[in-house]
């Protein structure tokens, strides 16, 4: 599992479950996005005059940046690291990730802004006929239908599967990714509700569908900066949905405590996208302390998960404040 | 599928889809059809009594279907869309295309490449923003007419 040498520098070869989950996740994200490409070459044909149908459109392109970030993240985190990049490319998935919840945000205000201001302006949307098989129907109608049918890749294929692959791999771009293709029904919700207002002559309602479908841009905007930003902020490793700070810190102050010559452990751990750069400080039973023996520390503390292949261990007279002892874990 | 399932729905409680916000078609019907004429030489000819040509045919073929009498009003683009936004005209005529800038402030039909002396334009017609069963109306009358 270890390379000779040392566990000090991080790797970026993955476990077999891990490795399968990874091409499992790469499969889905190109799948996403030849879907998420027809569904918005099919909605370009019934736009139609719209503000909401519209806003769910540019929805739709804005939901491709998650996985092109995601793409061109995994060609970078599979590069070792170097003297250039001691720490590998894992933060590429980082970056990743506030790009798109700078775009995200961006995107969304603007189409709050333009939403509001058509609604003050109270303008009223305008959704003629098309001629379809030698019959004049209503667009809306076509409108609605298309909005029924694609919601179903997002909803029920690739977002659970999504959601599925990013515990297994610590992934939390892919599962805000996962996370907002499950919440897309919202958006195809809102649009229909839009629509069948403009249709029942209740003009506003389509304005409010905009509105609503353009806060929910702009608050998944927040979400994904405001975790990308922490995340290279180093905060304190978390688990992959940011709930709870991440057990593996408990475990690796556990490993080191029951070592015989260890009194007193604790742990820096940063995230560092897939994976976990660990500084562990240790307070040594006697002031000599064998490297021989910081060594095997280290392997040990790899051989506790695949995240944490990137470790140092210090040995120190007193444990840093800010050091997480994972007393509770 | 869903959409037909909720266009029965809708039927079955009696409520026209589409349906406008301002009532254009149901005061139209049996009523008053208040037309704008921009004069375009081969489409609208403006100096007889009463506007002649393809489109002003058109609109009383589309008068006809809901049993209107239509009144004209003749003037430039700009005089009567303002008209048509004020709520003082039901539908503007003239040599008005699918790229037409007006689309900012007033409804347009499908273009239609069929009408007589378009020589190639796709023409559109404009109707007050989002009347848009008065809109559809008219459209059907119009691809009877002149077809898609």
């Amino acid at each position: 599992m270890t390379r000779p040498g040392s566990a000090q520098f991080g790797r970026t070869d993955l476990p077999e479950k891990q490795r399968i989950a990874l091409k499992k996740a790469i499969r889905w994200e190109l799948f996403t996005i030849v879907y998420t490409s027809i569904t918005i070459t099919v909605v370009a044909f019934v736009v139609g005059g719209s503000q909401a149908m519209r806003t769910a459109w540019i929805e739709d392109m804005l939901s491709l940046l998650p996985q092109l970030a995601f793409l061109t993240a995994v060609i970078f985190v599979r590069r070792r690291p170097s003297v250039k990049h001691p720490y590998g490319l894992h933060r590429a998935m980082a970056v990743g990730h506030l790009v798109a919840g700078i775009a995200l945000l961006a995107v969304g205000l603007n189409l709050a802004v333009e939403a509001a201001t058509g609604l003050i302006a109270a303008e009223h949307p305008t959704i003629g006929t098309v001629q379809l098989f030698g019959q004049t129907i209503w667009l809306g109608w076509l409108m609605i239908a298309v909005m029924v049918i694609v919601v179903v890749g997002p909803v029920f294929i690739y977002g659970p599967a999504k959601a599925k692959l990013a515990p297994v791999l610590h992934n939390k771009l892919l599962y805000a990714d996962a996370d907002m293709a499950k919440a897309d029904w919202q958006t195809n919700a809102a649009s229909i509700v839009g629509v069948l207002g403009i249709g029942l002559g209740i003009w506003w309602l389509d304005g409010a569908a905009a509105l609503f479908i353009s806060i929910g841009i702009v608050w998944d905007g927040v979400r994904n900066t405001k975790g990308a930003v922490i995340d290279l902020m180093d905060q304190r490793a978390r688990s992959y949905d940011d709930k709870k700070p991440h057990p593996l810190a408990g475990a690796i102050t556990g490993y080191l405590r029951s070592l015989p010559w260890v009194v007193d452990a604790g742990v820096r751990l940063r995230d560092e996208g897939q994976v976990f750069h660990v500084e562990a400080f240790v307070v040594p039973r006697r002031a000599k302390v064998r490297t021989e023996a910081l060594s095997a520390a280290s392997e040990g503390i790899t051989r506790l998960d695949w995240k944490v292949q990137d470790v140092v261990v210090v040995p120190v007279e007193e444990l840093p404040s800010e050091a997480d002892r994972a007393l509770g874990g | 599928m869903l959409a037909c399932l909720a266009a029965l729905w809708l039927a079955a409680c009696g409520v026209q889809v589409p349906s406008d916000p301002d009532g254009t078609l149901d005061r139209v019907s049996g009523g008053e059809l208040r037309v704008g004429a921009v004069e375009e030489p081969g489409l609208v000819e403006t100096e007889g009594p009463s506007p002649e040509g393809p489109l002003p045919e058109l609109v009383r073929g589309f008068a006809d279907t809901v049993d209107a009498r239509v009144t004209w009003r003749v003037g430039s683009e700009e005089t009567l869309v303002t008209a048509l936004e004020d709520g003082e005209l039901d539908l503007v005529i003239g040599g008005f295309t699918d790229q037409t800038p007006w689309i900012e402030r007033a409804g347009l039909t499908r273009g239609y490449r069929n009408i007589e002396h378009a020589d190639g334009r796709s023409l559109v017609l404009l109707v007050p923003m989002g009347e848009n069963a008065f809109l559809s109306a008219l459209e059907r009358s119009l691809d009877e007419e002149v077809g898609g």
